[in-house]
This record gives C-alpha cells, sequence and structure tokens, in this order.
C-alpha cells in the first residue's frame, strides 16, 4: 500500500509516509530481533533445543539477534523519529518523503539480504561489524548516506532561526556514524591486520554505540518529554553541555574493551578516564529531562509515552553507573567477558534506548496515521511485559556475571561455573521471551491503530484525545 | 557577534546579542516547543566535579595488576632455610613465608606490591616450581631484573606490557604510576572545560528568564 | 572536538602499531591463515578456499636432510593469496620486514607460480629474532614436492580451519584472550604485542560462556577427545552447554560410508533414558571435511 509511493511524484506523496514505512517496519524488525533472542536463549538453557542442523546452530543465530536489533529496530526507529521530529522541529515538511520512503526500502532490503547471509555463515568474523563489506558499502551508501541528506536538507529548508537539541543531534550522529563505519569497516576494505584491526572492531563498536545509539536515543527523550508534557526543555545550556560532552567523552574510550589485549598501555589509561567522564553527558542528559518533567510526574503514570520515555531515562542512570566504573582497570578484570557485560548491553539497548524509541514510534505514528492508539490496555500490557521481562534479564545476567567473575578470579573449573549459571540461563530465557511476547502484542496494537484507531481531528493531538479501549 | 570580557563568568556576550537571544527564544516555537535557560543545579555541578577526580583516581593501575616474580622473590631466598624446612606442614610454611615476604614488601619503594601478594596468594607447591626460574632470572643480570617478569600458574614470563622505550632499546616492562595517556586526558578535559565554559558564557546568563507565555 | 578525539585514538596509536615486531606466534599465525579469514574474493562462500596448507616437515623435501624438530613449511599453491605479511612487508615491523626481504627473499615469491615459506632464525645485536623464509627462492623448494614429499596426515589445514571456527561462530562463546589477573593461570598468558600481526580476523571474543581457547591444545591434545566433544560435547562433558557439531562431519564417514545422523540421535537418547549401556560410536571423520580442518586448526595453532 505504501509502496505505490515509491515511484509516485514526491508532491503526490501524503506527509508522514516515509514515517509510517519505517514506523512499521521498526517494529516488525524488533519482532523478529527478540523473538531470535528468545530463541538463542532457549538454546544456551537447553543446549540439545533443536539440533543436528548448522541453520538453527547457536553460532549461526546470535549474531542475527545482535544486528537485527541495532541495525533493524533501533536504527529505522531512529530513522522513523527522524522522518517526523526534524520536519516538525524546524516547522516545515520533509524534505523528500520519496527519498525517505527509498531509504526505507533499501534498508529493508539489505538488511533483510545482510542478515540472510549472516545467517548461512558469510561473516567477516568481527564483532558488531560482522557482515561483509559489500553490505556494509550498501548501509553506508544506500542508507545512511540518503538518510543524512534527508535530514540534512530539511534542517537546511527549516522555518526557524534557531534550530532544536534534537536536530542538533540528529544531524551530528548521522554524520558520526557514517564516519565510525568507514573507518571500523576500512580494515575490510584496506586488509588491516592484527592488532589494528582488533583495534578497529572495538573502536567501532564503542563508537556506533557512542555516536549513534546513546545520543540518538537522547536526542528522541529531548522531543517526546517536552512535547508530551508541555513543559519547556529545562535547559538550553544544558544541552549545550550535553551535545559537547558526548562528542568529547563518547568516541574516545574504544580501547577500554580490550584492557587484556597487548594495546599500547597509554591508549588504555587514556580510555579508562574517558570511559568514566561518560558520566559528564550522562548527568547533564538525565538531569535536564528529570527536571523538565517538574509539575507533570503523574503523567508518568497515566500517559503510555511518557512511562515509557521517563523509564528509559531513569534506567539511563544505572547503564552509565556501570559503564563508567566497569571499564575501569579496578573492576574489569573481575567483570570483563562475563554476563554481567551481557547485562550491561541489555540495559543500553532494551533499557535506556529502546524504551525511549518505543514511546517515540507510539507517538508518531498515531501522529503521522492520525488515528489514535487502537488500546491502552494492549499498551499498558506492552509496557509491564518488556519491563518486568527486562529485569528478569538484567537481573539474571548480572547475577550470572558475578558468578562468572568469581569463578575467574578463584580458579574455578570452567564447567562448575557453567552448571552455576544454568538457572539464570533459563531465567534470561524467560526474560527474553516475555520481551517477545510484549512487542508481538505491539505490533497486533500497532496495526489494529492503522485499520480501527479513532480518527484523529484536524489541529489536535492524539494524546489530547481519550482511549476508548 | 560581540564579545564582553568585564564579567567573564556572568556572560561573554554583549547586551545586543543576549537580547536577540532571547527575542528569538521568546518568538519561536520549534515543532511547538519551548526551551528554558535554567543553569545547572549546584549539586550536579559539583557532582560533575567530582566526576572528574575520581575518574583520575580510579583508573590509577592498582587493581587488576598481574603477580610480577619480584613477589615471591623474597619466599624463594628464605624457603630452604632450616627453620622453614623444619616445620611439618605445607600450609604452615607457606604461612610463614607470606608473612616474612610482606614484611620485606612493606619496607619497598613500590607500594603496590603488600596489595598485589595479599591478592596473588602462591601455594608451596607452585612456589617450589617457580622457584628456579625466580633464582636464575636474579642472577643471571639479564636486561629485565624480577619485577618485570609475570607469574603465570607453574611458569615465569616476561610481562606483556610493553611501555616506553629504554635506552638500551628494549621497552619498559613495567606499568608506571602514570604514563601519556593521563597527561592526554588532563590536557583534554582542560580544553573540553574551557570550551565549555566558553559555549555556556555565550550564551545569555542565566537569570535572564525568556517569558515563553508570549507565542 | 570530534578531530582532535580522532587523532588521539586514531592516529597516535598508528604509531605503536606499526612499530609491532612480529614473533614466532604472529609468523606461524599470518603465514597459516592466509590472506584474510572470513568472506573474500578468494573464499566466496566461506568454505576456507584459496588458504595455504601447514605442513609438518621432519625432511628437507630436496636433500632429504632430516628436521629435529620438525618444522612448519606454509604452503601456498599456485594462485593462492599470499599472507597479508608477504602481500605488505609493513605488517612484520621494521625488523623482520628487513630480515624477511634481506635473508627471506619474500619479495621474490610470485601469486601465479605458488610459494613455499618457513621461519628461519637470525641474529641481530645478540638478541634471535624470526623471520619468514621463502624457501622456494632461497632452497629451491616448490609446493607440489612439499605436498608430495608428505604423508596426508602431516598436512594441516590450519587456515581452513579458522574459517570454520568463525563462520560456525564459535567465537560467541570462546576467548583467544586470556584477561587480567588470576585468569591467565588457568588459561595461559595473553598475546604479546607482535603475536596478531597480519592476522584477520583477530576474533579476540568479548562474551566468554565457555574456555579461552587461546593455549586449549596445550591443556588436552587428544584428536579422539576432541572428535567426540565435537559430535556431541556431552559425551565427554555431561553438563556442557556447547552446541552439537555433528553437521561438520558431511554425509559420509571416513571409509565412505553414509553417516545415519538420525539412527545416532535415537541411540543417544535411548543411552541417555538408559536404554542403552553406550552411547552409540562417533563415526571417524573423512579427511576433507570442515571438522578434520577445524580440530587441525586447534591442535597446530592453539599451543
Amino acid at each position: 500500500m505504501l509502496l505505490k509511493y515509491l515511484f509516485a511524484k514526491n508532491e503526490d506523496i501524503p506527509p508522514g509516509t516515509a514515517t509510517i514505512f519505517f514506523g512499521y517496519s521498526s517494529i516488525f524488525w524488533f519482532v523478529i530481533g527478540t523473538g531470535i533472542g528468545s530463541f538463542n536463549a532457549a538454546k544456551l538453557a537447553f543446549p540439545d533445543f533443536v539440533t543436528g542442523t548448522e541453520l538453527f546452530a547457536f553460532g549461526h543465530m546470535r549474531q542475527v539477534h545482535v544486528l537485527a536489533v541495532i541495525l533493524g529496530w533501533i536504527s529505522m526507529a531512529f530513522a522513523m523519529t527522524m522522518m517526523y521530529m526534524t520536519p516538525a522541529l524546524g516547522n516545515t515538511k520533509l524534505w523528500s518523503e520519496k527519498l525517505g520512503l527509498w531509504t526505507a526500502m533499501n534498508w529493508n532490503i539489505g538488511l533483510s539480504l545482510g542478515l540472510f547471509l549472516l545467517w548461512m555463515g558469510f561473516t567477516s568474523g568481527r564483532e558488531y561489524s560482522d557482515l561483509i563489506w559489500p553490505i556494509d558499502l550498501v548501509v553506508i551508501f544506500g542508507v545512511l548516506l540518503p538518510l543524512g541528506i534527508n535530514v540534512w536538507m530539511t534542517i537546511a529548508h527549516r522555518r526557524t532561526q534557531g534550530i532544536y537539541i534534537t536536530n542538533w543531534f540528529f544531524g551530528a550522529c548521522i554524520f558520526f556514524v557514517i564516519v565510525v563505519f568507514v573507518v571500523g569497516q576500512s580494515a575490510e576494505l584496506f586488509n588491516l591486520t592484527g592488532l589494528t584491526e582488533g583495534y578497529l572492531t572495538f573502536w567501532f563498536a564503542h563508537n556506533v554505540l557512542g555516536l549513534w545509539i546513546t545520543p540518538v536515543a537522547a536526542a528522541i527523550a529531548y522531543y517526546t518529554i517536552p512535547k508530551l508534557t508541555g513543559n519547556p526543555l529545562y535547559s538550553h545550556r544544558i544541552g549545550h553541555l550535553h551535545f559537547w560532552a558526548i562528542i568529547a567523552f563518547y568516541s574516545t574510550p574504544a580501547s577500554h574493551h580490550l584492557l587484556a589485549a597487548p594495546l599500547p598501555e597509554w591508549l588504555k589509561s587514556f580510555a579508562s578516564v574517558e570511559g568514566v567522564l561518560i558520566l559528564i553527558p550522562a548527568v547533564a542528559f538525565v538531569a535536564n529531562i528529570l527536571l523538565t518533567m517538574k509539575g507533570r510526574w503523574s503523567m508518568f503514570v497515566e500517559n503510555v509515552e511518557i512511562k515509557f520515555s521517563v523509564t528509559g531515562v531513569l534506567l539511563a542512570i544505572p547503564l552509565n553507573m556501570q559503564g563508567g566504573f566497569q571499564q575501569t582497570r579496578a573492576i574489569n578484570w573481575y567483570v570483563h567477558g562475563t554476563g554481567w557485560i551481557v547485562a550491561h548491553a541489555h540495559l543500553a539497548l532494551l533499557g535506556m534506548s529502546s524504551f525511549l524509541e518505543i514511546a517515540a514510534v507510539y507517538f508518531g505514528l498515531q501522529q503521522m496515521l492520525r488515528r489514535k492508539l487502537y488500546s491502552l490496555a494492549l499498551a499498558n500490557f506492552h509496557y509491564w511485559f518488556v519491563i518486568i521481562g527486562f529485569c528478569i534479564y538484567w537481573i539474571s545476567m548480572t547475577i550470572a556475571g558475578l558468578i562468572q567473575g568469581a569463578g575467574k578470579i578463584y580458579e574455578v573449573p570452567y564447567i562448575d561455573v557453567v552448571i552455576a549459571e544454568h538457572p539464570y540461563m533459563i531465567a534470561r530465557w524467560v526474560g527474553g521471551t516475555m520481551v517477545f511476547t510484549g512487542n508481538l502484542v505491539w505490533l497486533y496494537n500497532m496495526y489494529m491503530t492503522a485499520v480501527e484507531g479513532t480518527v484523529v481531528p484536524k489541529g489536535r493531538y492524539a494524546h489530547e484525545l481519550a482511549y476508548e479501549r | 557577534m560581540g564579545w564582553k570580557f568585564d564579567n567573564p563568568l556572568y556572560t561573554l556576550a554583549d547586551e545586543e546579542e543576549v537580547n536577540r537571544m532571547i527575542q528569538l527564544w521568546e518568538a519561536e516555537k520549534p515543532g511547538g516547543m519551548w526551551e528554558g535557560n535554567n543553569r545547572l543545579p549546584y549539586p550536579i555541578t559539583y557532582l560533575l566535579a567530582l566526576i572528574i577526580l575520581t575518574a583520575f583516581l580510579i583508573t590509577m593501575p592498582i587493581w587488576g595488576q598481574r603477580p610480577t616474580a619480584e613477589l615471591y622473590a623474597p619466599m624463594v631466598e628464605l624457603m630452604d632455610s632450616p627453620e622453614v624446612q623444619n616445620m611439618a606442614t605445607d600450609e604452615e610454611k607457606i604461612a610463614y613465608l607470606t608473612k616474612r615476604a610482606m614484611e620485606v614488601l612493606e619496607t619497598s619503594d613500590d607500594s603496590r606490591l603488600p596489595g598485589l601478594l595479599e591478592r596473588h596468594p602462591i601455594s608451596w607447591l607452585d612456589l617450589q616450581l617457580i622457584a628456579p626460574a625466580i633464582r636464575e632470572i636474579a642472577s643471571s643480570g639479564g636486561p629485565y631484573g624480577l619485577e618485570s617478569y609475570n607469574v603465570i600458574g607453574d611458569q615465569v614470563v616476561l610481562a606483556n606490557f610493553e611501555g616506553n622505550w629504554r635506552e638500551d632499546g628494549l621497552r619498559e616492562r613495567v606499568q608506571p604510576w602514570w604514563d601519556k595517556g593521563f597527561t592526554i586526558d588532563v590536557f583534554y578535559v582542560t580544553y573540553f572545560i574551557i570550551a565549555m565554559v566558553i559555549v555556556c558564557k555565550r550564551l545569555p546568563p542565566y537569570q535572564r528568564k525568556p517569558d515563553m507565555s508570549k507565542v | 572536538m570530534l578531530g582532535l578525539s580522532m587523532s588521539i585514538t586514531l592516529f597516535f596509536p598508528s604509531w605503536d602499531f606499526r612499530s609491532a615486531e612480529s614473533t614466532w606466534v604472529g609468523l606461524d599465525k599470518s603465514l597459516s591463515n592466509g590472506r584474510v579469514i572470513g568472506w573474500s574474493y578468494e573464499d566466496p562462500l566461506v568454505r576456507g578456499d584459496g588458504k595455504p596448507i601447514t605442513v609438518i616437515l621432519n625432511k628437507d623435501p630436496k636433500t632429504g636432510e632430516e628436521f629435529d624438530p620438525a618444522i612448519r613449511a606454509y604452503v601456498y599453491k599456485p594462485g593462492t593469496p599470499f599472507a597479508a605479511v608477504v602481500n605488505h612487508p609493513d605488517n612484520l615491523g621494521p625488523t623482520v620486514k628487513s630480515l624477511s626481504i634481506s635473508k627471506g627473499k619474500i619479495d621474490q615469491a610470485e601469486k601465479s607460480a605458488g610459494a613455499v615459506f618457513i621461519i628461519s632464525y637470525a641474529d641481530v645485536n645478540g638478541e634471535e629474532w624470526a623471520y619468514v623464509e621463502n624457501a622456494t627462492a632461497t632452497r629451491g623448494w616448490t609446493p607440489s614436492q612439499v605436498l608430495n614429499s608428505t604423508d596426508e596426515s602431516q598436512h594441516k589445514y590450519v587456515g581452513k580451519g579458522k574459517t570454520v571456527y568463525i563462520t560456525e561462530g564459535c567465537w560467541w562463546c570462546h576467548t583467544l584472550l586470556p584477561e587480567h589477573t588470576q585468569d591467565w593461570q588457568v588459561f595461559g598468558w595473553p598475546p604479546y604485542v607482535g603475536d596478531m600481526n597480519g592476522e584477520m580476523p583477530t576474533a579476540f571474543g568479548s562474551d566468554r560462556k565457555a574456555p579461552d581457547l587461546l593455549h586449549v591444545a596445550s591443556r588436552n591434545s587428544s584428536r579422539e577427545w576432541m572428535m567426540l566433544h565435537f559430535f556431541n560435547p556431552r559425551l565427554v562433558q555431561p553438563n556442557s552447554i556447547m552446541p552439537r557439531f555433528d553437521y561438520l562431519w558431511g554425509k559420509t564417514d571416513a571409509n565412505g560410508n553414509p553417516i545415519d545422523f538420525a539412527k545416532w540421535r535415537k541411540e543417544y537418547d535411548e543411552y541417555r533414558k538408559g536404554l542403552r549401556a553406550y552411547p552409540p560410536e562417533v563415526p571417524e571423520y573423512a579427511p576433507d571435511t570442515e571438522i578434520r580442518a577445524l580440530i587441525d586448526w586447534i591442535l597446530t595453532s592453539l599451543k
């Protein structure tokens, strides 16, 4: 239905088409990604679950889960929010709906192809850069660059004098992520080897989080929270601090992922200090958002988008406390490579980042479809399943990680660690499955919204209307 | 874009610039939203200062260090003495040796050593296995001393830490308290703070609250 | 701000990386892995094509002189792309590079003719340095000579084995990087600076759900144990959560008989229920299978 606009004239495409395409794609990938995650977790708890074929072997599925949620869900949700927030904040229209649609199209096709190849074992063997380099080129030139052009041109054609913080982040982060992709994948393109390759792998892995996933998620919160509460953003100047501190301190600590590797020791010292300083943008962001909520805290209970957003912001507090300190030499030797890190990664991507994007996708789709959300009850079901499932996952993996750490330090035979972790692996699977279930319900809820949601009258916002279910 | 330097902690922007920005704030509503001009609350500013201080203190290379051969050298020296040989059990021997080694290490220049030994106890069996290697390194007079070797299980190997070049063309194998990474950090953080202060002080002072009821 | 951070994190360390001198371990890894592991021009189906063969050589293929201990020869058949350290000698580090060119003649190697490389030693200022020697140029060994003068069991498919390690995702649970402090007491010493030169990918691994493998062959060098463990890890370790890798055996066993996986699994399930006293026999793998290459890599490279 949306595809008919791919070859239409740009003027004939209704505003919001690209947003809707990206929005539903992202939810779809979220369901796929968490479904594979839940399947993988089952295999860790019960290794003989679906066995005997390489297609469903853990080693073939693990990276598909990771990249489906990072490039499918999170990055597409980012693109979706950019498609509606950027023009809204410039009091203008999206520069090219058609380009947006084609970007979404390329993205879905390229990612499906890339993940299919990964699943079949076509990999570069570099964590987070697993995609083979021809697919990396598709990501850079077919997806990120067109997305960037659309956002940059929309900002350039804005009808306001100032640029709102969200748009600083959007414009800058797309530029950064392209740079990060090109530098990170240069190891494959130019056959850079050895320590250089190992370092570039984690340079990419760190910076794609630091200059894309975390700041864009924060930028989304800078839009949704003031928008839905109606409060002005607490402070423009703290926004400056956040923005520049992200660039300064989140782009530098890459080598703290490789403290045990023989990288130059000064680089590790440098990175560890910078790693703690990531708390500066984090504190600025959390303070700015929570102070914006002043006087509107009742919405945390009453409004489902605010509920998701504020939960995401609150989860940023443990996230950054963990992240800042676990990478120092003092703590890293205990937790590195254990389930603690797995828990931390899910706190970042499923906890902090995903919750902010879920809120923005809820809000944006209702806005662009001009339809009220189909069911509040299902949305609440979604919220509680995702948050409870996530907490089960996070807590169980943190405990498993501490057990592993202790096993490492006290030289326990590894198999005893595996046995001790077994109950937590089951809990991990239960938690992951709850998240997956919640997302299935969300997909249904959003489908019904498009089909049967109450039409929002012109000039009104969806969140001003009462729910019917 | 005028600058004003008479009260740099208040604002660096001149009156015209301040008024322009306040007006922009009050006249514009991008996407139906406003921005305030509040300062970071004082407690949070102190928190940031604390974070910067902590960042340097907690990353000092004290924890997560490898056991060096230097830790066990005093034990190796004493292990063949009659009083140790006369002890009944291995536990007694190693407890005695650890106590004596701790006394030696506490007087050493490197204050990290006692803590390291505490975190890396050794069994009598392992001590016997590594003793010949430690004696050989100590007596051979090679380019690296005991402090440059790590004890790994029953083996003594050259530390994989590679620091600055030494005068004899080899590399340092001992982790220093301070390396150029920290130095770069000091400059980098200072540069950031100066840049941030300028950025914030180019804005209208935080006492100037835009009146957002106008649009 | 971004420019400054890029120079500190990318430009400054590049000087350290460039000065890293390759060790014997680094030379061995690079020469046995070939140009690159994972998807590439020479290996578009990621089956381990276009990789050299590591041959355990106990006598000179030309003169018949005995080598004791046996040495490793890295045989590049005609058309096989050379290792990154041969293609770009800068990867070797300055001293090893000059030795490998002046003494080892690696600049004379021709891809179309193939080449045999070995690792030799030279004395520089009283220190022993390992360098790459192009035995085709210095000793006149040809790839086919080396392969034909040795037994099949001396051929180690190391590059192909590492490809299997990468494509099967072993590195999602196993690491190749022993960590700080006590971890080393169990898993051995961590790599030195020059241990990775020319290796791609390094596949350190970041999420450890299983033991570190960097020195696994020093702890356990039994080919039979590896075979049982890969076919079904729970045969040798009842509590293991490692997946079964029985599909790496392919369709037929060493004698060319088809492997009946369904029957094996049924009998194994009966064994687990206590209906059989012993588990079914694990079939011997054929010489050209992925499992052979994987075990070759583990036992040859991860010492």
